[in-house]
C-alpha cells in the first residue's frame, strides 16, 4: 500500500514512517500545509494519516481540497484535539476514520488496513493469512476452508494480529483496541493471556501453524517466521 | 441573631430606659408642684386662724369646707410647725383618704394649742394618675410607631443589601451568570456591590485562567505522550531484549498509559465543565447498559463478580457520548473497586440508576470521593472517574449520589 503521513512533529512522523515501511509498503510524509496540498494534487495515495492541526493550516482544508478535486484516496484523521466537534466535522467532510493522539502504533496500522480494505473496489472481504481465512462480512474465521468457532472478541483479536503481521504488538495495546476506555477496571492485562491462548488452541486444532508468539513479556507478535 | 433584632433590642431598651427616667422626673415634677400648691393653700387658712385669733383672742369655730378640715387641739408646751402627709377621715366623703396637713401651733389667752389642717389630695392625686397615665399612652404609642416604622424603612432600605446577599449565596464560579448590581442609593451598598460584582468577576477571571491553563497543559503534554509512545511501539520491534530489559519497557509502558489516561481524563473533564461537550438526543439507557455491560464481561468475569440487573425501559435526552462516559465510569468503578466473587448491581427505574457493588467494607461517605484526584490508597486510576461522572450528572441537572450500607457501595444517579 502507498501511505502519505502528514504530521508536522518529526517523532512522530518518523515513528509512524518506520512502523508502515515494509515490504510492498510505500510510505511517504510531509510536515506542512503546502507540501501536502502539492502531494495530494500530483500522488494517489491509498490512504492518507492527517494531523489536523498543522502550524501552516488546517489539515481539514486538505481533506476538503481532496474531496472537491474527488480524488478517492482515503483519509484517516489524526489529531490531537479529541474534541467531538472535530471529530465530527471531520467525518463530516468525508474522512474515513479519526484516531486521537496519543495512540498506539499497532493502532493506527488496524485502522488503516480496514479503510483500505473497505476502500477496494475489488469487493474483496477475504482477509487471507497462510491457511486462515478471515470473513469481514460474516465476521467467520476459518483454516484450510473449515470455519471455527470464533467468539466476537477472538474475531476482532486475530485480524488486529493480522494487520499488525510480523509486529511485536503489547498486552496495552490489545487491552485498549479490544475495550477501549473500560480497561480502566482490569487490574492486570493477564486476562488477555487467555484469550490468546484459545485463539491459538482454535488455530492448531483447525490444523493451522501456531503463529502467535509471546514477546520477551511485554506482547505478542504475529508471524510466519 | 439578625442585625435587625440586634437593633431593636438595643433600640427598645434605651428607649424604655430613657423614657423610664424622663416619666419618673415628670412624676416627680408634677407631684412636687401639686404638692405646692396645696402647702399654699394650707398656709393661707393657717394665716386666716392667725389674724382671726389676733383680732379676736380666741379660737375660730371650727366649720366644715369642702374639702378641707381644721382643728385645734390643747397642748401643754409648744408643736413644731411641720407639713406632713397623712391619712384622714374625711366626714364628707365619708371615707379614709389621703390628704396634706400643716401642724402648727397657736397661743390664745396663754393656753398652746396645736393646729392641724387637712386638706384632701384625692383630687390632685387623681391629676397626677391621669397626666400620667396619658404620659405612659403617648410612650407606648411612640415605641410601636417607631417599631413599625423602623420595620419598614428597614426592611425597604436592607433590601439591595438582601438581593446581594442572595447572588453571593448562588454564585458558583464555573457558571456564566455574573453577580448583577443592585439599584440602590445608599453609599454603603453600592461600595458592597461594586467589592462583590468586582470580586466575582476577579474570581472568573482566574478560574477561567486555570481552567485555560489545564487544558492547555493537558493539550501541549498530549504530543510528547504521542512521541513517547511511537518511540516505544517501534522500539520493542526491534527485539533484542533481555528480561531485565523487558521489564523495564513494561514498566514504562504502564507508566506511559496511565500518563495517556489522566491526560484525556483531564481533557475530557475540563471539556465537560466548559460545556464544550454537550447534546439533547434521546438515549435509551436500558439498551447502552445493556450493551456496556456486555463490553466488560470479560472483565469482571476475571474477578469472578456476579452481576445482576434490573432494567426497566427508560429514555432521557442526554448527549449519548458523556452517557456512555457516565455508565463506562460507573461500572468500571464498581468492577475497579470491588472484591474477588464480589457481586454487582444495575437497577435502572423511572427516577433512577442504582449501581450497587461490594468493596471494602468502610463507609467512604466522608472521603469526598467526587472529588479531583481522590482516590483509594494503591488505586491505579485516574481519580478523575467519578468527578467526571458527577460533572457530567451536572451538566444534566441529574444528581449523583453515594451511600453504604454494608456490604454495598452504592452510587445512585437521580434523574
Amino acid at each position: 500500500m502507498k501511505l502519505l503521513v502528514v504530521e508536522d512533529e518529526a517523532g512522530l512522523r518518523d515513528s509512524i514512517r518506520d512502523y508502515f515501511t515494509e515490504a510492498g509498503n510505500v510510505c511517504e510524509t510531509v510536515d506542512d500545509y503546502q507540501a501536502a496540498l502539492q502531494k495530494i494534487n500530483i500522488y494517489r495515495y491509498d490512504c492518507i494519516i492527517l494531523d489536523i492541526t498543522l502550524p501552516s493550516g488546517n489539515g481539514l482544508d486538505i481533506l476538503k481540497s481532496l474531496k472537491q478535486n474527488r480524488y478517492p484516496d482515503a483519509v484517516l484523521i489524526i489529531s490531537a484535539k479529541n474534541a467531538l466537534d472535530d471529530r465530527l466535522q471531520g467525518l463530516d467532510l468525508g474522512a474515513d476514520d479519526y484516531l486521537s493522539k496519543p495512540f498506539h502504533l499497532s493502532e493506527l496500522r488496524a485502522r488503516v488496513t480496514a479503510i483500505i480494505r473497505r476502500k477496494s473496489f475489488d469487493g474483496n472481504h477475504i482477509v487471507v493469512f497462510n491457511e486462515v481465512q478471515l470473513d469481514l462480512l460474516a465476521k467467520s474465521v476459518s483454516v484450510n476452508d473449515q470455519p471455527v468457532k470464533f467468539t466476537k472478541r477472538e474475531y476482532d483479536l486475530l485480524l488486529y494480529f493480522i494487520a499488525n503481521k510480523g509486529k511485536v504488538v503489547t498486552k496495552n495495546a490489545i487491552a485498549e483496541h479490544l475495550w477501549g476506555d473500560s480497561i480502566d477496571a482490569a487490574n492486570s492485562f493477564d486476562f488477555i493471556y487467555s484469550h490468546i491462548k484459545n485463539i491459538r488452541k482454535k488455530l492448531m486444532e483447525a490444523g493451522s501453524r501456531d503463529y502467535i508468539h509471546a514477546s520477551y513479556g511485554m506482547g505478542y507478535k504475529f508471524s510466519d517466521q | 441573631m439578625k442585625l435587625f433584632a440586634k437593633y431593636y433590642r438595643v433600640n427598645l431598651v434605651i428607649t424604655i430606659v430613657v423614657l423610664l427616667f424622663t416619666g419618673m422626673v415628670y412624676y416627680w415634677a408634677i407631684t412636687q408642684i401639686l404638692t405646692g400648691q396645696e402647702d399654699k393653700d394650707l398656709v393661707v387658712e393657717e394665716r386666716e386662724v392667725f389674724d382671726y385669733v389676733r383680732t379676736n383672742h380666741r379660737l375660730p369655730q371650727v366649720f366644715e369646707s369642702k374639702d378641707q378640715q381644721i382643728s385645734f387641739i390643747p397642748v401643754s408646751s409648744p408643736v413644731k410647725r411641720e407639713f406632713i402627709t397623712t391619712y384622714f377621715y374625711n366626714a364628707k366623703e365619708k371615707e379614709n383618704e389621703w390628704g396634706r396637713g400643716l401642724v402648727s401651733n397657736i397661743i390664745v389667752n396663754g393656753q398652746n394649742y396645736k393646729i392641724l389642717v387637712v386638706e384632701s389630695s384625692v383630687e390632685t392625686n387623681d391629676l397626677i394618675q391621669i397626666i400620667f397615665g396619658i404620659t405612659i399612652a403617648v410612650i407606648l404609642v411612640l415605641l410601636l410607631v417607631l417599631f413599625v416604622a423602623n420595620r419598614l424603612i428597614l426592611a425597604r432600605i436592607w433590601q439591595p443589601f438582601y438581593g446581594i446577599l442572595q447572588q453571593v449565596k448562588a454564585f458558583n464560579v464555573s457558571e456564566k451568570t455574573e453577580i448583577t448590581p443592585q439599584t440602590t442609593d445608599i453609599e454603603e451598598f453600592k461600595d458592597l456591590n461594586n467589592a462583590v460584582a468586582g470580586m466575582s468577576a476577579r474570581v472568573k477571571g482566574e478560574y477561567n485562567e486555570l481552567k485555560a491553563f489545564t487544558e492547555n497543559a493537558s493539550h501541549e503534554l498530549l504530543t510528547p505522550i504521542a512521541i513517547i509512545n511511537s518511540k516505544l511501539d517501534t522500539l520493542i520491534q526491534t527485539e533484542d531484549f533481555n528480561e531485565r530489559q523487558s521489564a523495564l519497557l513494561n514498566d514504562v509502558y504502564t507508566s506511559v498509559s496511565r500518563l495517556t489516561r489522566l491526560n484525556q481524563s483531564m481533557l475530557l473533564l475540563s471539556r465537560i465543565e466548559n460545556q464544550i461537550i454537550s447534546g439533547h438526543e434521546p438515549v435509551n439507557l436500558k439498551w447502552l447498559i445493556t450493551e456496556k455491560v456486555a463490553q466488560l464481561q470479560e472483565l469482571y468475569a476475571d474477578k469472578e463478580i456476579k452481576l445482576t440487573m434490573h432494567l426497566e425501559e427508560k429514555e432521557i435526552q442526554a448527549s449519548r457520548y458523556l452517557m456512555e462516559i457516565l455508565l463506562n465510569n460507573l461500572l468500571v468503578n464498581a468492577i475497579k473497586h470491588n472484591i474477588p466473587q464480589g457481586h454487582i448491581d444495575i437497577t435502572l427505574g423511572e427516577k433512577d440508576l442504582i449501581v450497587k457493588n461490594t468493596g471494602i467494607d468502610k463507609d467512604l461517605s466522608g472521603d469526598d470521593i467526587f472529588k479531583r484526584f481522590s482516590k483509594s490508597a494503591g488505586s491505579e486510576g485516574t481519580g478523575l472517574g467519578l468527578t467526571i461522572s458527577a460533572q457530567i450528572c451536572g451538566n444534566y441537572g441529574f444528581v449523583l449520589g453515594y451511600r453504604f450500607k454494608s456490604p454495598f457501595h452504592y452510587l445512585v444517579v437521580t434523574f
